[in-house]
């Protein structure tokens, strides 16, 4: 006989639900305390360095030499949004032209093809992307620097391009999926209109996408500005104000260059690069929700 | 039924790997415990030879004798099975100060002690020699140059390898990054980063370890770096001559090379020592200590 009691198998149901009721609390718990813990601790590690140093004198500061007591971090700042900046200027018209050979130019098989090429690409090591910096593209811009009788060296401009192709991916595959999104019906709708295909990418389709193209974006922002390794191997990691083809040093590469030596103030101020780190990361990602956000109440 | 049979048996079956886990922890902290507790009992004095050593000395600092220093505890701790070396890496700076705050028992330190007063009342004793090597890329035709040039070079009033008897480029300048033993070490012999008008050029190239120096300088015909010899590997960069004298293991040894540092183990004046304190102490300096320090490609102290 089995047992069907009603009663019974109400009261192992009501058991299991609060048990997986407490799991999954207990899972959503751990991300929310990983997040509180970490801002609580790079700003009680971070803050207090900058307190000592001065913020203006930390933020604006020119000079980065710890052994002086000069704790200056402007030239990072600097580096890290020009160079971010310079990437997504020259990746965006790329990433999105791609987006728009894939969604609308290439067929199916092609179509295919291509965006397993492009995850690929995404899912790349760094690391590897730098060793290709330092063998291919720092040399090209050694000859470059010759003719300009300029010194060779690791330069911004090396930094860029390999940031270029590193953040590619990314926009081209958030790009993609937000236009094929699109309603078909718009593209018939302007086509039948008269618009050429080019009218019709332009005027309709873009516009129609944009908040998920602006998403790739933001989020090619977030992963250029977070990079370390790759930048490093090209980027030469000289304490200067940001010139094209002269040395610069990114914040992130501000804090993993002298971490292993560094001690008293001067780790403290790597911890406080840390923190201006982490609220450029913060802004970008309240930029992205608020663009989300946006989108999906239109959609 | 079954399902929820199943769920709790995957649940009974996870915890089952929880309490594993602290199980198996659970020995290993309690060896560790007793180890640490009979490491407070201290035998007595030197006659003790056949009383096997035993305990735990705290040391620390430098993090450019990593190597060497490495191989030396892990032969100590081999042969004196109950003795352990803690070893923390932190800068010479930090392990000198924690030396005379009684942390450590011994220091590590890539540099000699200051005079200007601040770290009085310590004893630094040298166990190795370590060369710093001035790299240039191989097809660099420059031979030979002195403090003077390379301060020059390094703080920016030279800018072209012409001025120095090169040919006609631009130099690349190399350093390693703020706090490097090596860089500091550097920039005392030849006099940099003592003023404003002595510090190393902003528009340097910064590498984080020794062996991004030797790459980058081997990769760019025109750049200039330095580096601990014992790391120089002569097929991928040349090494140039400072005031005529080649470096070399000779030329180290007889002191006519004057680019060089020393490796020390710093210690409280006048203080004793425990016994496994001083036993390594005595086992760096012994013919097998020496012997390692020799096969750390460093040279040994007389």
């Amino acid at each position: 006989m089995k047992d069907h009691s009603i009663l019974r198998s109400a009261r192992t149901k009501s058991a299991v639900e609060l048990v997986m009721h407490i799991l999954f609390i207990v899972c959503g718990l751990l991300a929310v305390i990983a997040v509180l813990f970490i801002s609580i601790y790079m700003i009680a590690s971070g803050g207090p360095a900058i307190a000592k140093i001065g913020v203006f004198k930390f933020l604006f500061g020119q000079i980065w030499n710890p052994e002086a007591g000069q704790f200056g971090i402007l030239p990072f700042i600097l580096s890290s949004i020009v160079a971010t900046a310079l990437s997504i200027l020259i990746a965006v018209p790329i990433g999105v032209g791609a987006a728009i050979f894939l969604t609308y130019m290439a067929g199916k098989k092609t179509g295919g093809i291509f965006l397993f090429i492009v995850e690929l690409l995404a899912s790349i090591p760094s690391v590897v992307y730098g060793l290709l910096g330092a063998m291919l593209v720092a040399p090209m811009i050694f000859k470059l620097q010759t003719m300009l009788s300029l010194p060779q060296s690791g330069s911004l401009l090396s930094a860029t391009i390999v940031l270029v192709i590193m953040i590619l991916p990314t926009i081209i595959s958030v790009s993609a999926s937000s236009l094929q999104a699109v309603p078909k019906t718009y593209n018939d709708a302007s086509l039948a209109l008269g618009s050429s295909k080019i009218q019709s990418i332009f005027k309709v389709l873009l516009p129609a996408a944009k908040s998920g193209i602006i998403a790739g974006i933001v989020l090619g922002v977030g992963r250029a500005i977070g990079e370390t390794m790759a930048v490093m191997m090209v980027a030469g990691n000289a304490a200067m104000m940001p010139t094209l083809l002269g040395p610069v040093r990114l914040l992130t590469v501000g804090i993993s260059l002298e971490w292993a030596y560094s001690s008293g103030l001067h780790r403290e101020a790597l911890y406080g690069i840390g923190l201006v780190l982490f609220v450029f990361i913060m802004i970008i990602n309240i930029v992205l929700n608020i663009i989300l956000k946006k989108g999906g109440k239109k959609a | 039924m079954k399902k929820v049979i199943s769920i709790l048996l995957v649940l009974i079956l996870g915890l089952g790997v929880f309490t594993a886990c602290s199980n198996e922890e659970d020995p290993a902290d309690t060896s560790e415990t007793t180890e640490a507790t009979e490491g407070g009992e201290t035998t007595t004095g030197d006659e003790g030879e056949d009383e096997a050593l035993s305990g735990t000395v705290k040391t620390g600092g430098s993090t450019s004798v990593e190597k060497v220093m490495t191989a030396l505890i892990y032969q100590f701790q081999a042969d004196n099975p109950d003795a352990t070396i803690e070893y923390e890496m932190n800068g010479s700076g930090d392990g000198i100060k924690n030396t005379i705050s009684g942390m450590y028992e011994i220091g590590h330190s890539s540099r000699d002690l200051k005079t200007d007063g601040t770290e009085d009342g310590l004893v630094a004793t040298p166990y190795a020699i370590d060369g710093i090597a001035v790299v240039v890329h191989q097809d660099n035709e420059v031979e030979s140059l002195n403090a003077d040039q390379l301060r020059d070079i390094y703080t920016g009033k030279i800018t072209n390898w012409s001025e120095v008897g090169g040919k006609d480029a631009p130099i690349t300048v190399v350093t390693r990054e703020a706090s490097s033993g090596t860089r500091s070490a550097f920039a005392e012999i030849i006099g940099l980063e003592e003023d404003d008008a002595t510090a190393i050029v902003a528009s340097a190239t910064t590498c984080d370890s020794t062996g991004a120096v030797q790459t980058t300088v081997s990769q760019n015909e025109n750049a200039i770096g330095y580096m601990s010899f014992s790391d120089v590997d002569t097929t991928k960069v040349k090494t140039v001559q400072f005031d005529g004298v080649e470096i070399s293991t000779e030329t180290l040894k007889d002191d006519s090379y004057k680019l060089k540092r020393e490796f020390y183990l710093v210690t409280k004046e006048g203080a004793t020592l425990s016994p496994v304190a001083q036993a390594f102490i005595d086992f760096v300096l012994s013919d097998a200590g020496q012997q390692l320090v020799t096969d750390n490609n460093l040279l040994p102290v007389d």
